[in-house]
C-alpha cells in the first residue's frame, strides 16, 4: 500500500492515475493484485517469480501448509514452531531449533523473510532452491522426522487439502511438484521491506533516522558492509567470521562442497528484522547484538579460512583481527540495526497464524 | 499343341511367381526410419555368478567378506543406441529409478525407436546436472523428490539425487560402528556449480556397452535388451573396498571410488529380437 501510494504521489496528478487505471483496465488480460511485492529500494529477485507466480488461492493453501503439523511425522511440529511470525520467523530465544519429540538440532533457525531474493539456503548454502527447502526441515529426524512421500499420502486422505489444492492448481491432485509450488507461493510474499530504514530510503512518510541512528548508518557503511552490503544486507556469501570452534565442530559450508576452502563458513545473514531474530551466529551462541559487536570488536580468533576483511591490513588502523569499533560506534551501529526492524511485516495479518 | 501351351503357361507362371517372391523379399530389407517401435532394456541384478536376493548372506567380496544385500537402487538416464552406420538415437528427459525391490522396475522401456540395426547403447548411471538444478515443476515420475518415503533417492540436506544407493549387513562391519553390522553406501554429487558457486565432486558416470546381437528394430520387432547388472563389482571393480574400513557413505568425495566401480558393473548378454 506504501508502495502505491508513494507511487500515485510520484504521478502528481489525479487525471494521470485515472489514465494510467484506464490503460490498466483496457489490458486484455487483466491481471488480479500482485501478490508478491518488490520494494522500490530492492534488487531484481533471484527467484523466477514467473515460474511459479503466487496467486490468492496458492498463498493460502502454502499458508495453511506452513501452519500444519501433518507435516510433521506426529503431528506435532509445524514451519510455525521454529519460525515464529513476531521473531521475524525465527525460533526466539533458542540457541539451536527444538523439534519433534523435543530433539535439538545444530543450528539457529533462520527467519522466513524476503526469500526470493536469496541464491542459496540454509546457514551451509545445501540447498540451491526455495522450492526444495521444505523437504529439509520435513525430513530432518530431529525437525519433523517425516517423509515427505507420507505427507503426500497424508495430505491426499485429508478432508480438506484437495479442495484447496483444486482452487489452487485447478485440479484436485496433490503431488509433490504442487506441494513444494504452494509453500513457495505463501513464502514469496513474505517481503520485509517497511523498516523505518526502507522509509527513509525512499523519502516516505515516517521515513526519519536520528542523529544517534545516521551514525550508526555511516559506521556500519565503513565496517560493516563489506558483507552485509545492499539493501538485504548480504552479499549472499558464505564466509568464516572467526568465531570460537565449538560446540558441535560444525564445518558450516564444507559439509556441503567438501572443499577444504570452506570450513568453518557459513551463510552471511540478511540484517533484516535482526533485533528480532536473536540468538545470532549458526548456533545461536551470542544472545544480544552488543555480544556480537564485542565478538567482532575484540574477539576474533584466527581459525582457519577466516574471512580476509577480518585480518589485519597493513594500510589501515586496524592491527589486530575483527574489525575496530569504539564503544560508540558499537552503540550507535545497534541504534541504526534497530531501524531494521519492520513492525509492519512482524504484525502482518497475512502472514499470522488464524 | 494344347499340352506344349499348357506346360509354357506354367512356366510363365513360375517365373511371374519367383520374381514376385524376391520382389517381397527386397520389400522386407528395406528399413524405413519413419516405422518406429520401441525397445525394452532387462536390467537383470546378479553378485557375481550368483541370483541376487535381497537379505541372504551369500555373497563374498574380494576382501573375503561376506555380505547380505537388503537395497540396491540407480537411476538410468540419458539413454543413447547407436546404429551401425553410426547415427545415434537420443532418449531426452527420460529418468528411470531401478530397484531391486521392485520387479517392474527393472524393465524400462523406449517408446518410438526408428526402425534400425542398433549395435551399441549407453547411458548415465545417475541424474545429470541440467536435471539436478532443474524447477521443482520438472521433477515428475521418477525424479519426484516427495516420492521416495523410506527408500530415499534424494539428499535433502544438500540439493542433489542419490545416484545409486547400496545397503546391506556382512559380518566385516565393526559392531562399534554399527551395531547390527549394517552398511550403507549413497553415492551422488552432480558437481555443484550452482548459482557461480564452486564446482564439487562429480559421480556421474557414463557407460557405453557393445551388442553383439544387434537390435533390429522394424515394425514388427520391438527388441528387448537384456542386461546383466553384477552388484559384485560396486566392491571387486577397479578399487577394491572393503566393509570392514568402507560401510558408511553419505558425502560425495568418498564415494567417487565406488561410482569408478559400478560404471564397470554392466554388460550387454543378449538381445531379444523377437517378430510380433
Amino acid at each position: 500500500m506504501n508502495r502505491l501510494s508513494s507511487l500515485k504521489t510520484g504521478f502528481g496528478g489525479v487525471g494521470l492515475v485515472l489514465g494510467l487505471l484506464a490503460c490498466q483496465v483496457e489490458e486484455p488480460e487483466a491481471q488480479p493484485q500482485e501478490l508478491f511485492q518488490q520494494p522500490a529500494n530492492f534488487p531484481q529477485p533471484v527467484y523466477a517469480v514467473d515460474q511459479n507466480r503466487p496467486t490468492a488461492a496458492g498463498v493460502a493453501l502454502g499458508k495453511s501448509l506452513f501452519y500444519d503439523g501433518i507435516l510433521s511425522r506426529d503431528g506435532s511440529i509445524s514451519c510455525a514452531e521454529c519460525h515464529n511470525q513476531a521473531y521475524a520467523f525465527t525460533h526466539h530465544q533458542h540457541d539451536v531449533s527444538h523439534g519433534i519429540d523435543n530433539r535439538v538440532g545444530t543450528r539457529n533457525s533462520l527467519p522466513i523473510q524476503n526469500l526470493a531474493w536469496a541464491s542459496d539456503f540454509f546457514w551451509d548454502g545445501g540447498v540451491h532452491s526455495l522450492d526444495l527447502v521444505p523437504i529439509a526441515p520435513i525430513e530432518n529426524s530431529v525437525e519433523m522426522d517425516e517423509r515427505s512421500a507420507n505427507v503426500i499420502r497424508k495430505l491426499r486422505a485429508s478432508a480438506t487439502y484437495p479442495a484447496l489444492f483444486k482452487a489452487a492448481f485447478g485440479t484436485d491432485e496433490i503431488n509433490g511438484p504442487r506441494f513444494l509450488q504452494a509453500l513457495s507461493q505463501f513464502m514469496l510474499t513474505m517481503v520485509s521491506g517497511n523498516s523505518r530504514y526502507d522509509k527513509w530510503v525512499r523519502k516516505e512518510p515516517g521515513g526519519t533516522l536520528t542523529v544517534e541512528e545516521m551514525a550508526g548508518l555511516t559506521a556500519f557503511r565503513a565496517k560493516c558492509s563489506g558483507c552485509h552490503a545492499g539493501e538485504l544486507f548480504t552479499d549472499n556469501s558464505f564466509r568464516n567470521n572467526g568465531l570460537f570452534i565449538q560446540g558441535s565442530n560444525d564445518e558450516g559450508r564444507a559439509h556441503v562442497t567438501e572443499l577444504p576452502q570452506d570450513r568453518y563458513k557459513f551463510k552471511v545473514p540478511s540484517l533484516r528484522n535482526v533485533e528480532k531474530t536473536l540468538p545470532y551466529m549458526h548456533d545461536g551462541r551470542f544472545y544480544s547484538l552488543e555480544a556480537v559487536l564485542n565478538h567482532y570488536a575484540e574477539n576474533v580468533q584466527p581459525t582457519e579460512n577466516l574471512d580476509p576483511l577480518l585480518q589485519p591490513k597493513s594500510n589501515s588502523d586496524q592491527s589486530r583481527l575483527g574489525i575496530p569499533l569504539t564503544s560508540d560506534e558499537k552503540r550507535q551501529i545497534i541504534a541504526f540495526l534497530k531501524t531494521l526492524t519492520d513492525d509492519q511485516f512482524l504484525r502482518d495479518p497475512r502472514f499470522a497464524i488464524q | 499343341m494344347h499340352t506344349h501351351f499348357s506346360y509354357q503357361l506354367i512356366v510363365s507362371f513360375l517365373i511371374v511367381g519367383i520374381t514376385l517372391v524376391s520382389c517381397k523379399k527386397d520389400d522386407e530389407d528395406i528399413i524405413d526410419p519413419a516405422v518406429k517401435n520401441s525397445v525394452s532394456i532387462q536390467f537383470e541384478n546378479r553378485v557375481g555368478d550368483q541370483k541376487l536376493v535381497l537379505g541372504t548372506p551369500a555373497y563374498k567380496n574380494a576382501s573375503g567378506e561376506t555380505f547380505a544385500l537388503t537395497t540396491l537402487n540407480y537411476f538410468i538416464s540419458n539413454i543413447s543406441l547407436k546404429k551401425d552406420d553410426g547415427t545415434v538415437q537420443k532418449f531426452p528427459n527420460q529418468y528411470f529409478l531401478v530397484r531391486q525391490a521392485d520387479a517392474a522396475s527393472q524393465v524400462i522401456t523406449l517408446k518410438d525407436v526408428p526402425s534400425g540395426n542398433y549395435s551399441e547403447m549407453s547411458f548415465m548411471i545417475g541424474v545429470d546436472s541440467t536435471k539436478s538444478v532443474s524447477p521443482v515443476s520438472e521433477r515428475v515420475g521418477a525424479l519426484d523428490v516427495t516420492s521416495y518415503g523410506t527408500d530415499g533417492m534424494y539428499w535433502s540436506w544438500n540439493s542433489g539425487y542419490i545416484f545409486l544407493k547400496i545397503e546391506g549387513t556382512s559380518t566385516a562391519v565393526p559392531t562399534t560402528i554399527s551395531a547390527n553390522q549394517s552398511f550403507a553406501m549413497h553415492i551422488g554429487g552432480y558437481g555443484g556449480g550452482w548459482n557461480g558457486s564452486a564446482k564439487t565432486v562429480n559421480n556421474l558416470r557414463s557407460v557405453t556397452l557393445p551388442m553383439t546381437t544387434k537390435a533390429t528394430v522394424r515394425g514388427n520387432i520391438a527388441p528387448e535388451i537384456h542386461l546383466f547388472v553384477d552388484a559384485l563389482q560396486i566392491f571387486n571393480g577397479p578399487n577394491k573396498i572393503s566393509l570392514a574400513t568402507t560401510n558408511s557413505v553419505h558425502m560425495p568425495a568418498a564415494a567417487t571410488p565406488i561410482a569408478d566401480n559400478y560404471k564397470t558393473m554392466f554388460q550387454v548378454d543378449h538381445v531379444h529380437n523377437d517378430k510380433q
